[in-house]
């Protein structure tokens, strides 16, 4: 099987002032193309820092991760940079919209920047298939969260990712919005073929990928034999 | 082309209008007083050229040889020559000796001949700018000739042997004082006329004048050439020894509009900073997210400084228009006012202001921006993560390299730059520190105040570090700025002193002894202030110590004169006055010697100095040294003896006395009862110093309102750096129902005290570096300022406190759920 994602023995271990912390320990787990995988628990569990780690956003204390086939450990930040340019799409918990620039021109951003020559139309049709032609020249700040939230998906798929990362996508949204959103990430999700590696704590949307991982005190608790199957 | 894309929606944003503006404002500053120096010294430096009339003067007593014109011409240099001499002329019975003066076609090089058709003309409207020179067989002559003569504007007089016609009065003209004016009245003649007139004949007493002009270094060079080739007899003139009166005053001017162009640029540097800052800190997640999509570190930086360039180029161009533009302003306020066309600028400091833009940005921006490409890209996900910036030592080392430069290009004064730098390093640890103290003697008073208060202290408190950055910025920009207007204010009174309104504007010369009571009688009548009459004989200082005195020196007839008081403006330095000096074993009469001729001269107290005195010798011993103010305009000597000691030398007095302008015919009177009398009018000469310091004073003036700007762009840039954290915590007190008169209140007071303890640390900040600047640059008297203690605390507290609430008011007004959105 072809796999997007492997992470072996992965461990992050920080310094404070209290002397060493272990965030995450030992994780093991892969995730094949175009399967898309939850990883829940709560709050301080260390989900957002495995995201960061599989995404290449980070660095690990221990183990390796490797995405699309490269190994981002032997890679420096300019080289993991090139593997997100190429592989990699966001989706986050407070959106990240730049809030100087309009909805359309966040879309176009990612793709003005590898200079693609359509930036403009191709960000119109994919804020036009999240239902906001009407916001093109819309600022973040004049649109609901859940407006935005669609900008952010809208600009994640727009440069048709390989895979697509979301941290809790629905986090800051009410329920009925939230499931709005939902629908819409894995609508275009499976539409795109993209692989989804998807951080929540809610049970219900996690529920609605093809397989879940638990994370509970930096420790992957559901069998790892079966997460690396 | 991403770079401009992404600049402009910056710019849309507004999240470079405060750095765009402050950038703008430095080079508008830079420039402004770059070009408007440059064309000052230029136009002063053909104003002092007019004075001569010429770039180069080389007199002799012999017309200058035919080969070196054959050179001059060949160097493209513009020429023409002059003789001066004296003359009797003649009209029916009356005949008086005249200073005369043929000139050549050309002349002036430099400055203009104003002539008038009525004798003692002083109404600009009454007074004509002469095209060329006298015709041939005309003469143009002073006012005072045609009463000595007694005869009017359109009658002969005889020159020589031929006879010429007085067609106009001459008002003013380049070299005012030849050799020879002092003698008698100027004649100015067409050198067409000398053949005719036969005025030289072998062995007459005249001096050549060849007057050269043109480009400064093709001038440099020929005289470079020329030099070694000149004999004894020819001495080069240029504007060193013409403008001395005036040195004074355009020294500080200049060196105040450079200060001011250092604290401008200072102020400027510090708002690019701060502006900086805060783009940097609004950037910050901006540059995550561009990492996470997959932009590298590399890449990022490329684009930042690509934007960054083209910012800093944009804002060279506006900033050198709206400088060029100031200071064309003020160059047309110049011509309006005084006449006087001043010199275009030259490209140099057109290319240096176009060059600040970059400078600035990379001494006082790059510096705060240049972690940003470092951010890492986590921090998209951990939005609590603290990003390290630079060190603050590299920031500042590489702030002062660039103001260094700055003030070393452009104002040419590295030593006035390094004396402001060195006051502000003190000045900001002291006001630190003070700032320091004055936010923990704060935070005790808060325990005990009311609500507001309470609020207000809270919020000081904890925004500790940002409090003692705003007191800071605060207090360095009000220093600046009041230690400026002080400097201003004190120097332009300095000038006015120098020169004040009823300074003496004639001098009267050859009053014989006999003449002196009803003369003083004369002018009391016409209640003229009679200033002290000096007793003055003309002699020529031969040995020191019966060693014949060194030729480079004083190689002319002096004034002697003898007094018993000395003159306002006069103090000894060394040696004793009369009553307290004894006579020494040689029983010689004492002589007081001015300083800078004593020291040119290698003089010493008690030393022996013998002047021949029309043929006789005297001999006196130096009893002291004197300073005076040679732009007091009052009579001034460089030897004045003890009363008496001339008494058999046949002395005539000379005084001083002001005359108003509606007076001015006062003078006809006075020549014609006393046609003896030689009268030297110096109110031209004051109307053009006065002319000159209102050119630099309304420069000040105008620069000063330009830092002034800079200034109140540093306070709102310090200000507007904790909007966004205000806001937030605004959105949410007021959703936890603080009413609105809490919140604007709180703001007040907390913007009020910050403004107040910059006020004080800013007064006492000031004190101190006027304090250097009055000792060490300007040379004027100290003062403390006791009204701006008072005054500044006060003033600043306010400002700031209304500065801080309008820039709060958003946070406050708006419902705070659009608040708290915005802030997310």
């Amino acid at each position: 099987m072809a796999y997007m994602l492997q992470a072996a023995q992965l461990g992050k271990t920080v310094t404070t002032a209290a002397g060493d912390l272990t965030i995450l320990k030992d994780i093991n787990l892969s995730v094949a193309k175009g399967e898309s995988l939850a990883i829940t628990g709560a709050s301080g569990s260390g989900k957002s820092t495995l995201l960061g780690l599989l995404a290449g956003l980070d660095v690990p204390t221990t183990g390796r991760v490797e995405l699309a086939g490269i190994n981002l450990g032997e890679l420096d930040e300019e080289g993991r940079a090139r593997v997100r340019a190429e592989h990699v799409g966001f989706v986050f918990q407070s959106f990240q919209l730049l809030p100087g620039l309009t909805a359309l021109e966040n879309v176009m951003l990612p793709l003005e920047l590898v200079g693609d020559a359509k930036a403009r139309q191709r960000a119109s049709e994919y804020l036009e298939r999240v239902g906001l032609a009407a916001r093109l020249g819309h600022y973040p700040p004049q649109l609901s969260g859940g407006e935005q939230q669609r900008v952010a998906i809208a600009r994640a798929f727009a440069c048709e990712p390989d895979i697509l990362f979301a941290d809790e996508p629905t986090g800051n949204l009410d329920s009925s919005t939230g499931h709005t959103i939902n629908d819409l990430l894995f609508g275009l999700n499976e539409e795109a073929g993209t692989t989804l590696v998807l951080i929540t704590h809610e049970e219900r949307l996690a529920n609605r990928c093809a397989r879940q991982l638990q994370l509970a005190g930096g420790e992957l608790m559901i069998a790892s034999a079966e997460a690396i199957a | 082309m991403l770079a401009w894309r992404l600049l402009w929606r910056n710019w849309r944003s507004g999240e470079i209008k405060l750095l765009s503006v402050a950038l703008a404002l430095a080079v508008t500053v830079v420039s402004a007083i770059a070009l408007f120096t440059d064309r000052l010294e230029g136009t002063l430096l053909e104003q002092s050229n007019s004075l001569l009339g010429a770039d180069r003067l080389v007199t002799s007593n012999q017309p200058h040889r035919r080969e070196w014109a054959d050179e001059a011409r060949r160097r493209d240099l513009a020429q023409t020559r002059v003789v001066h001499f004296a003359s009797m002329v003649f009209a029916g019975d009356e005949m008086h000796l005249a200073s005369v003066k043929a000139v050549a076609e050309g002349y002036p090089l430099r400055g203009y001949i104003d002539t008038s058709q009525t004798p003692f003309a002083l109404e600009p409207e009454l007074i004509e700018r002469a095209q060329g020179i006298p015709a041939a067989g005309e003469v143009w002559v002073d006012s005072r000739l045609l009463p000595l003569l007694h005869i009017e504007l359109g009658d002969t007089l005889q020159v020589g042997e031929g006879r010429l016609r007085a067609t106009r009065v001459i008002t003013s003209e380049p070299d005012g004082s030849g050799p020879f004016s002092v003698m008698g009245a100027r004649i100015l003649m067409n050198w067409a006329d000398l053949e005719r007139t036969r005025v030289i004949q072998p062995g007459s007493r005249v001096e050549y004048q060849w007057l050269l002009a043109g480009e400064e270094a093709q001038v440099s060079e020929f005289m470079q050439w020329l030099e070694p080739k000149l004999s004894e007899h020819e001495e080069v003139m240029d504007i060193e020894n013409a403008q001395r009166r005036l040195q004074g005053t355009l020294l500080s001017g200049r060196r105040f509009l450079v200060l001011a162009a250092v604290m401008g640029v200072l102020l400027a540097g510090v708002a690019i900073a701060l502006a900086a800052r805060q783009f940097a800190d609004r950037h910050i997640n901006q540059v995550a997210l561009l990492k996470s999509l997959g932009t590298s570190a590399g890449r990022i930086r490329g684009l930042y400084l690509a934007q960054l360039l083209i910012l800093a180029a944009l804002a060279s161009l506006l900033g050198l228009a709206l400088g060029a533009l100031l200071q064309e302003v003020i160059a047309r306020v110049v011509l309006k006012l005084y006449q006087i066309e001043m010199a275009p600028s030259g490209l140099i400091p057109i290319a240096l202001s176009l060059l600040s833009g970059p400078l600035a940005l990379v001494g006082f921006a790059l510096p705060s921006l240049w972690f940003l490409p470092g951010v890492p890209p986590i921090k998209v996900l951990r939005q609590e993560m603290v990003i390290p910036r630079g060190a603050f030592v590299w920031q500042v080392i590489l702030a002062c390299a660039v103001l260094i430069l700055l003030v070393g290009v452009f104002g040419r004064d590295l030593v006035l730059g390094l004396t402001v730098l060195a006051a502000l390093a003190v000045v900001g640890s002291l006001a630190s520190a003070l700032a320091l103290g004055l936010l923990a003697t704060s935070r005790r008073a808060g325990a005990q105040a009311g609500s507001r208060w309470r609020l207000a202290l809270a919020s000081i408190q904890r925004r500790r570090g940002a409090s003692v950055l705003q007191v800071v910025v605060f207090a360095t920009a009000i220093m600046l700025l009041l230690s400026l207007t002080i400097v201003r204010t004190s120097l332009i009174e300095e000038w006015q002193v120098k020169v004040p309104d009823n300074a003496p504007n004639h001098f009267l010369l050859n009053i014989a002894p006999s003449q002196v009571e009803d003369f003083r009688a004369l002018l009391t009548a016409d209640s003229l202030k009679v200033e002290q009459l000096y007793p003055m004989v003309r002699g020529r200082l031969t040995h020191i110590n019966d060693e014949p005195k060194p030729e480079d020196t004083l190689n002319r007839e002096a004034s002697l004169t003898w007094t018993a008081e000395l003159a306002e403006d006069n103090q000894v330095v060394a040696g004793k006055w009369w009553g307290e000096w004894q006579r020494g074993e040689a029983d010689l009469p004492g002589v007081s010697v001015e300083q800078e001729v004593a020291e040119r001269l290698g003089i010493a107290l008690g030393d022996r100095l013998s002047f021949s005195i029309g043929g006789l010798a005297a001999e006196a011993e130096v009893a002291s040294f004197r300073t005076l103010e040679w732009e007091s305009l009052q009579p001034n000597f460089y030897f004045i003896f003890e009363p008496g000691a001339l008494d058999d030398y046949a002395p005539m007095y000379m005084t001083s006395v002001y005359l108003p302008a509606e007076k001015k015919r006062f003078i006809n009177t006075l020549l014609t009862r006393y046609p003896t009398v030689v009268v030297i009018e110096l109110d031209r000469i004051i109307n053009q110093i006065r002319t000159i310091i209102s050119q630099v004073s309304d420069g000040v003036g105008l620069v000063l309102a330009m830092v002034l700007l800079g200034g109140c762009l540093v306070l709102i840039a310090a200000v507007t750096g904790s909007i966004d954290a205000r806001k937030q915590e605004a959105g949410l007190l007021r959703a936890l129902g603080a009413p609105r008169r809490l919140m604007v209140g709180g703001i007040w007071i907390e913007f009020a005290l910050l403004g107040g303890c910059a006020g004080v640390i800013a007064v006492m900040a000031s004190e101190a570096l006027l304090l250097g600047l009055q000792v060490f640059v300007f040379e004027v008297p100290v003062q403390p300022h006791y009204l701006y203690w008072l005054l500044t605390p006060a003033v600043s507290a306010v400002f700031v406190g209304v500065l801080g609430a309008i820039s709060c008011r958003h946070a406050v007004t708006t419902p705070p759920a659009i608040v708290l959105r915005e802030a997310q």
